[in-house]
């Protein structure tokens, strides 16, 4: 495997205006200077984060950008884009030096999501902890992101109307996106009841990235469960819109985990995490 | 069981492994490190070469850049005042998620308020938040103008832009303050070293 030795600076090539509704995004590529032996006989090219290689012979170097066949581009995760977005006019996108592939280097993991859906009482913030537990031992780095912990400082602002609920999973969805990027194992525990949302945050992450998991436990044994007495508070009508009592849940049509496994009931915290854990193993996360 | 803001029937979840286990397993003491300044002052700049550096020394950081951000997590807030705020407020916490996840956490954004970053202060516990004021002249931030910014300001095409129509606050008192000597700028490399001494003396970089 060659390894990278150097990266020469990125050089702009295009051209952009201002006057308009629409800013023409500004690409910049990179040039990779890769020095092969005389006797390689084939090169294969391959890149872990959607960067874009070809493959040219070396050509002598130039102070303007050159368009030409003999330029070599390598584009991806450096691009460089003055852009509209949302609100926010005037924003670039920063090419930050150490990526994500070093990070995973580094942890001998590879970054994603573990989305613990299901009922208040479903056993999700439970299933976290022994996830968490189970991924130390094995010297892997995980964080917890707990709906009720992330209302205490994020989210404070929101309350449990559907709007709120929408905006409260979608920070959620993006910070677990960043720690992620940071190459930790992040286990969002969250009530996430609608559909729609949960699956925005799946198409926020690169396929794979994103892995539900669903704790699927009827209501009738979350109630008996009810370890916060909020079941007891909603039947009484002390709480209004209170998931499973008198606002839907919509359980996942294609999670990537459905816990507890059928046939298995009574299967403790700890072996549910190794069902996970399992399932990490498999698919290469927990590896560089 | 507590209310915290509009959240009611909230309940705080501990867990076992915490943050002084993640710490443990990263060799390192976490903080956040708040790069701020005008726009063109090099904080960007410097959260790169700082990231790199660390890296270099086994070191596990993440960078929390204003711009991106604004394209994920605060891409509903705009340059208002109050959107202003509301976007300090979400990045502070943000990072106080990755500080209690074990990582040097490098958040980079203008945040001109003194009362906004004060704020961001007051959320980190024991002293862990690292205020680096980019003292950069305006006019030196004028004449880089990375993004062109100064000049649509200037011509009326940018209404209320840090520096020229809206105000930056600087801090009273930072931890460090990045400034030019004899009118010279520190290059990227030696403003991260100087940031890096910090954290190493304060012990942030050792396994305590």
């Amino acid at each position: 495997m060659v390894v990278l030795k150097s990266v020469r600076p990125a050089i702009s090539c295009s051209s952009f205006g201002f006057d308009g509704d629409q800013l023409v995004p500004l690409h910049k590529v990179s040039f990779v200077n890769l020095t092969l032996p005389a006797s390689l006989l084939s090169v294969r090219l391959s890149s872990r984060n959607n960067a874009k290689l070809s493959l040219v012979q070396a050509t002598k170097e130039s102070s303007t950008a050159s368009t030409n066949d003999s330029a070599a581009v390598f584009s991806g995760e450096n691009l460089h884009q003055i852009a509209t977005n949302g609100k926010a006019t005037n924003i670039v996108w920063h090419k930050s030096s150490v990526g994500k592939v070093h990070r995973q280097e580094v942890l001998q993991q590879k970054g994603c999501v573990i989305w613990i859906t299901g009922l208040s009482g479903s056993g999700k913030s439970t299933l976290a902890c022994a996830l968490c537990q189970a991924l130390y031992s094995r010297g892997k780095l995980a964080y917890i992101l707990d709906g009720d912990n992330v209302r205490h400082g994020l989210n404070r602002d929101l309350s449990f109307k559907a709007e709120d609920r929408a905006e409260n999973i979608r920070r959620i969805g993006e910070v677990a996106k960043l720690f992620a990027d940071a190459g930790i194992i992040c286990i969002a525990s969250v009530l996430s009841p609608y559909r729609k949302d949960r699956y925005a945050c799946r198409s926020l992450l690169p396929e794979g990235d994103f892995i539900e998991v669903f704790m699927n436990v009827p209501l009738q044994i979350c109630e008996v469960r009810d370890p916060k007495g909020l079941y007891k508070l909603a039947r009484a009508g002390k709480i209004n819109g209170f998931t499973g009592i008198d606002d839907p849940y919509e359980p996942p049509l294609n999670c990537e985990l459905e816990l507890p496994q059928k046939g298995n009931n009574c299967a403790s915290p700890c072996e549910m995490a190794e069902i996970v854990i399992s399932y990490l193993e498999e698919k290469g996360y927990l590896q560089a | 069981m507590s209310t915290v803001g509009n959240s009611t029937n909230i309940f705080w979840q501990e867990s076992p492994v915490g943050k002084l286990e993640r710490q443990k397993l990263l060799h390192q003491k976490s903080c956040v490190v708040w790069i701020t300044g005008l726009s063109g002052s090099g904080k960007s700049t410097l959260a790169c070469s700082l990231s790199r550096e660390l890296f270099t020394r086994g070191n596990l950081s993440y960078v929390l850049d204003g711009d991106n951000l604004r394209h994920g997590l605060n891409q509903d807030l705009g340059f208002k005042a109050d959107d202003r705020t509301e976007n300090i407020r979400r990045v502070g916490e943000v990072a106080k998620l990755f500080a209690d996840a074990g990582l040097i956490c490098i958040a980079s954004l203008i945040s001109p308020y003194r009362k906004d970053r004060d704020s961001c202060r007051a959320m980190l516990p024991d002293a862990n938040f690292i205020e680096v004021f980019m003292n950069m002249p305006l006019t030196l931030c004028e004449e880089r103008d990375p993004k062109g910014l100064y000049k649509l300001a200037r011509a009326g095409k940018i209404k209320g832009f840090t520096g020229i129509d809206d105000p930056y606050e600087p801090p009273l008192n930072c931890e460090i303050e990045i400034k030019q000597k004899a009118g010279v700028c520190p290059t990227p490399g030696a403003m991260a070293g100087e940031v890096v001494t910090y954290l190493e003396e304060k012990g942030y970089l050792q396994h305590q």
